[in-house]
């Protein structure tokens, strides 16, 4: 079943030249994560406002759990989607305890039961009598998500869930919160421009750009093989070239070599196409076929992001390149890759 | 799939609205920016803002009818001498509270002054003395058959005068512009004036460079708020009998010349907008100025040779704003209460006070609560021009939202004409703004996201207010009633206007009796309006 149907959802919003939202169609299935990621400004939580009821769309539909919520002439209110929601700021209700926060939108039955069973889920036994001000911002999290949780939703929306935390806490609460919302079965929504946030978090990523959708993907289809420019850019480092398909269409012919390629989509041979490299198919060979000079060199601990200059007929070329840690690499050295082709893609746009 | 989704669609939505129906949803989702709030709650709004607004619309509205003749004469006559009279009165007594309360304002929070905590409370009192009440006190000091008169056969200055109005009208309103500027000069940046520093400045040429152009917006505003106050001060102005704009339509409805009454009114309403347009500019100015404070002290500056005439100056204003007016209430209030000015009828007036400021109190609290929440949760030009509407009586003359009802209640609805209801209804009219902002301050405080995930919790808007809302902006509208409910007590000119025969209350009473020259009955009824005003002074201050 699906648990979200967005269909051809347009909205714009009054004295906005750019469409938040632009003919954005979606589909998640019931216990997916999904991960909506974009640069600030691309309409993510737009989208997210939109399945929520906070915004109505100019056109389009959207139907949760098989449900129309938002079509043409029909509408229903943010009350009665069922759908759970964590703020970024965490909205937690300052004048009531961490319980009555997540009782507050339950029936009198089974109440005490259902709150006990969630704070048990989210692991926070023991501050149920606590209010917000009195938590880290870890536990205001879990209850938040918990509050959002509760009322067994077709969907929880998450929007820049982990943007108020700093680094350790952030990589902790990326898995605990998966392992909560997997482990409650509920199908879930991300909101984030934190690359590292959604290719940890989701089963599968949505990249969107200036409210349309660029490429819907599990993270590593997302990062091995970017379909379009800003993709390849936006998440993850990549460098771009223009060439041809080479007539084993494996490998595409480049101005720095043929280079292989594991993702041509069928081309024919001879097509004019753009490739994105990632800087991890380029190994250090001595033997390998692509020759340059270091111009950059950023240290960053488990890797050297390094610029590498190569010299063609069309004249110098940039490449990004990582290079082992261990190495110790001068600007100014020449140095020879060779190309893997797992992390190349040819790319439309 | 998609085209099996969109019959399907069409079969569920077609019977749902039909296509008027829709078209009007789309038009509201239009004006609404995509966000309409809900039905009950817009109509709410809307009808709270009109019976606000729809009074003054009518005087102006008799006004302008009022005739080509009238208009005339009256332009011939009257209004020329009242527009020297008024708008002399509300300059001079502007520049003087600036003066003053910058000065003040200074001296307490960045000299070495001794006793700098003391002064700072004492020189925001006067604001809880009803300016009418201060004027009492100086007629009875100071008036022809005064305290002086029968100490000294003389008196210093004519109090029956413009100098006699100005005077006393600068004493009970400076404390605006002080608090004003006094808070704008805590939140002050201390950088600016280290950057000065650094620069080579010496204090005087900061202060004169640096910190006055930075405090001009707080000045500003404090210019605005007095000048608005001189324009509608009818008690004060009509005890020290001295003619003004507000003073002559009231005495214009006095001898039901209406029609002349209500174009006064709209000279004064026109005035009153010019200033209010002006208060509109500073404000947005005020943004661009708006300095984030440093959380250090600031070291108080040596005053030097200028102590001696700077305590004499504070403790002067001091002298005359607060204790010359308290201790001559209390020696009267002894004499009267003495004399058994305390017995049933007086407590009969306390309570017909209380009760018609305490309803208006409550109304007012409830009625502001959508209009704000419109204005904050659904911001669109829409909910701006209701909130705007229902604002239609700040600032205005108490006489001329009471000639509008006189109107109203006289032509449509008989029946009540006479009855406490128009007079509290006058109260919300009047002051259900300072409800509004009340609310509205602690209401922007409380993030929209509480409010949304209180929707996707399954409540719906009205109970997200109640349940989620109001626990949590019960500060601000505690606040609001306790404000309204003062100034429904100090009112006067409209419960002179609109009180039933032989209803009266505190303030009326102050004014028959100080009429009639009998100062030990008005001065116990002073001092308990006093006390009334001094209970929420705390928010008082704090909204400066």
């Amino acid at each position: 079943m699906k648990a979200i149907d967005i269909i051809k959802v347009n909205k714009n919003y009054p004295g906005c030249p750019v469409p938040a939202v632009d003919n954005l169609s979606l589909a998640v299935q019931e216990g997916e994560i999904i991960t909506l990621l974009g640069p600030s400004g691309c309409g993510k939580t737009t989208a997210l406002r939109l399945i929520a009821g906070f915004e109505h769309p100019d056109t389009g539909s959207i139907s949760l759990a098989d449900r129309l919520v938002t079509g043409p002439g029909s509408w229903i209110p943010p009350e009665k989607r069922n759908v759970g929601m964590v703020f970024q700021d965490y909205a937690l209700f300052p004048h009531l305890t961490v319980q009555e926060n997540i009782g507050i939108g339950l029936k009198k039955e089974n109440k005490m039961q259902k709150v006990g069973d969630m704070i048990g889920l989210v692991g926070l036994p023991g501050l149920e009598k606590r209010y917000p001000h009195e938590l880290s911002g870890g536990q205001q999290q879990r209850v938040a998500l918990a509050r959002a949780l509760v009322r067994n939703p077709v969907v929880v929306l998450l929007d820049e869930p982990f943007s108020n935390l700093d680094t350790d806490l952030r990589t902790h609460m990326r898995r605990e919160v998966t392992k909560i919302i997997k482990k409650a079965g509920t199908t879930a929504i991300f909101v984030t421009h934190d690359l590292k946030d959604a290719l940890a978090v989701s089963d599968r990523v949505a990249v969107l750009r200036e409210g349309r959708l660029e490429q819907v993907g599990t993270p590593s289809d997302i990062y091995r093989f970017p379909e379009t420019e800003f993709v390849a850019t936006f998440v993850g480092k990549s460098t771009i070239l223009k060439g041809v398909i080479a007539p084993d269409h494996s490998s595409v012919i480049t101005a720095i070599g043929t280079i292989p390629c594991a993702h041509t989509h069928n081309l024919p041979s001879g097509q004019q196409v753009k490739v994105s490299i990632r800087p991890d198919s380029f190994e250090l060979d001595p033997q390998g076929n692509v020759r340059g000079i270091i111009r950059e060199t950023i240290y960053g601990g488990n890797e050297i992001e390094a610029i590498l200059e190569v010299h063609t007929k069309e004249g110098p070329v940039d490449l990004q390149v990582h290079i082992h840690p261990e190495k110790n690499i001068k600007v100014g050295a020449e140095l020879r890759f060779h190309v893997l082709p797992e992390f190349v893609a040819v790319i439309s746009g | 799939m998609a085209e099996k989704q969109s019959t399907t669609l069409e079969n569920q939505t077609a019977p749902y609205l039909p296509e008027t129906l829709r078209g009007l949803s789309r038009f509201r989702l239009f004006i609404w920016r995509g966000n309409p709030p809900g039905f009950v709650l817009e109509l709410i709004t809307l009808l709270t803002s009109l019976v606000m607004f729809i009074p003054i619309l009518y005087v102006m509205v008799r006004g302008i009818q009022g005739g080509q003749e009238k208009w005339l004469a009256l332009l011939d006559a009257r209004i020329p001498q009242l527009l020297w009279n008024t708008l002399s009165l509300t300059v001079v007594v502007s520049i003087s509270t600036l003066l003053i309360g910058v000065s003040a304002a200074w001296l307490v929070n960045r000299s070495d002054l001794p006793g700098r905590k003391i002064w700072e409370w004492l020189l925001a009192l006067p604001l809880v003395i009803p300016p009418y009440v201060g004027a009492l006190s100086y007629i009875i000091v100071f008036g022809p058959r005064g305290l002086l008169q029968n100490l000294l056969g003389q008196t210093p200055i004519d109090i029956y005068s413009f100098a006699g109005a100005a005077l006393v009208l600068t004493l009970f309103t400076y404390p605006y512009v002080y608090l004003i500027t006094g808070s704008a000069l805590k939140r002050f940046n201390l950088h600016y004036e280290e950057a000065g520093r650094m620069a080579g400045l010496s204090y005087p040429r900061i202060f004169w460079k640096i910190i006055l152009p930075l405090l001009r917006p707080a000045m500003g505003a404090g210019f605005i708020l007095v000048s608005l106050y001189s324009l509608a001060d009818f008690g004060l102005v009509a005890m020290l009998r001295y003619t003004t704009f507000t003073t002559a339509i009231y005495y214009q409805m006095g001898s039901f010349d209406r029609s002349s009454a209500a174009i006064l009114s709209v000279v004064l309403i026109f005035i009153t907008l010019i200033i209010l347009w002006f208060e509109y500019r500073t404000r947005r100015k005020q943004r661009f100025f708006q300095s984030s404070g440093t959380y250090r002290k600031p070291s108080p500056l040596p005053l030097g040779r200028g102590l001696v005439p700077s305590l004499l100056g504070i403790g002067t204003v001091v002298s005359l704003s607060l204790v010359l007016p308290l201790s001559v209430l209390f020696y009267w209030s002894y004499i009267g209460i003495s004399r058994g000015a305390l017995d049933s009828r007086f407590w009969e007036y306390t309570f017909q006070s209380l009760l018609t400021a305490g309803l208006a109190a409550l109304a007012c609290a409830i009625l502001a609560l959508p209009l704000v929440y419109l204005k904050s949760r659904h911001p669109a030009p829409l909910s701006s021009f209701y909130e705007r509407l229902a604002q239609a009586g700040y600032a205005l003359p108490g006489v001329i939202i009471a000639l509008g009802m006189v109107f109203i209640f006289n032509r449509y609805i008989p029946a009540l004409y006479g009855t406490a209801v128009v007079l509290v209804l006058a109260y919300i009219i009047r002051f259900l703004p300072q409800a509004m902002q009340a609310e509205s301050s602690s209401l922007n405080q409380v993030s929209p996201h509480l409010d949304e995930a209180g929707r996707s919790l399954g409540y719906p808007p009205w109970q997200v207010i109640g349940r989620i809302i109001l626990p949590l902006i019960r500060p601000g509208v505690l606040a609001g009633m306790a404000l309204v409910f003062v100034s429904a007590v100090k009112e006067l000119p409209a419960t002179l206007l609109l009180r039933p025969p032989g209803m009266d209350t505190l303030a009326v009473r102050v004014w028959i009796e100080a009429s009639e020259g009998f100062y030990e009955m008005a001065a116990p009824a002073s001092l308990l309006i006093i006390l009334v005003s001094a209970l929420p002074l705390k928010w008082l201050i704090s909204r400066f």
